[in-house]
């Protein structure tokens, strides 16, 4: 039983020679598989060509939009500012105004009562 | 020899310039005060505001070309006003830090109210260089209010009469005053 075995075994694993056919398929097969990654970089360094133009004009036009913003943001600021100046003339000549209103009543009451006010111009 | 002649230079400007008017005075911010008013009014403007402010009046509104013009000479606008819920909520020495550089040369006292009625102090001081208004203090003080005002600058009396009626300006007989600057004041206020 165990000679049958063994020697069905044997008889399985015995070294058997390829067919002709088989180096030269596993050859052209190894060929074939080294040309093709040596074909995709040409495919590839084309078609980046637009790739590359497209992200550089996108990577401009970002840029530009972001100068704008900056710059609009800047008008705003100085606008702003310039706004609130303009108000904060407008209440210091009307705080002025009112102090001098109140000299100009005392004078002007002076000269009708002048026990009442005192004032010297 | 350049170098002393530099330092010499220096040397002789440093005390014209020490002598210099200067109607710019210095105004506390009166933080504690701002605190316990109810109303208060702090505004700062240097030369480039002032420029700034005058880009966006519009030169075409009359009230807007008067200001555009009062301001054009200006260096420098300080004002600060408090206004209190009670009397007596400040004290006179709050002011008199700022009155006592009103003594200093250069300026004159030209006008001096005190109305028994509304129990308001005003002081109007003008510092004059060259028969040029440079500066113009003001000092009010009613007993729930105190407000100082400096305009510093070259102040165009006439233009500012040319402000009457657009901001509430009266008429004060200023031109007098331009022609004939009275002489400082040196006497102590009495508060």
């Amino acid at each position: 039983m165990n000679e049958d075995v063994e020697s069905k075994l044997r008889d399985a694993l015995r070294p058997v020679e390829p067919r002709a056919e088989f180096s030269r398929k596993l050859l052209a097969r190894t060929l074939s598989t080294q040309a093709a990654p040596s074909k995709k970089p040409k495919v590839s360094r084309g078609a980046a060509r637009p790739l590359v133009g497209w992200f550089s004009a996108s990577l401009a036009a970002c840029l530009l939009v972001a100068v704008g913003i900056q710059q609009q943001l800047h008008q705003q600021r100085l606008r702003a500012t310039g706004l609130e100046a303009r108000r904060e003339v407008e209440q210091a000549l009307r705080v002025t105004s009112q102090k001098l209103n109140l000299a100009f009543e005392a004078i002007k009451s002076q000269s009708t009562a002048p026990s009442d006010e005192k004032s010297g111009v | 020899m350049r170098k002393y002649a530099l330092a010499i230079l220096i040397a002789l400007q440093a005390p014209a310039s020490a002598w210099a008017l200067n109607p710019r005075l210095v105004i506390p911010e009166f933080a504690s005060l701002a605190q316990k008013s109810i109303d208060s009014v702090t505004i700062t403007l240097d030369p480039a505001l002032l420029s700034m402010a005058s880009r966006f009046l519009d030169a075409s509104d009359p009230q807007d070309a008067a200001t555009q013009e009062v301001i054009k000479g200006l260096r420098g606008i300080y004002v600060r006003s408090f206004t209190f819920d009670k009397e007596s909520a400040y004290n006179q020495s709050d002011i008199d830090a700022v009155r006592v550089q009103l003594a200093a040369p250069g300026w004159s006292r030209l006008v001096q109210t005190h109305s028994a009625k509304t129990h308001a102090d005003v002081d109007i001081y003008i510092m004059v260089d060259k028969n040029q208004a440079v500066g113009l203090a003001l000092i009010a003080s009613e007993p729930r209010q105190f407000t100082i005002v400096n305009i510093v600058g070259a102040i165009d009396l006439d233009k500012l009469h040319k402000l009457e009626g657009q901001f509430g300006v009266p008429k004060l007989d200023l031109n007098a005053s331009k022609a004939a600057p009275k002489q400082p004041d040196r006497s102590a206020p009495q508060k």
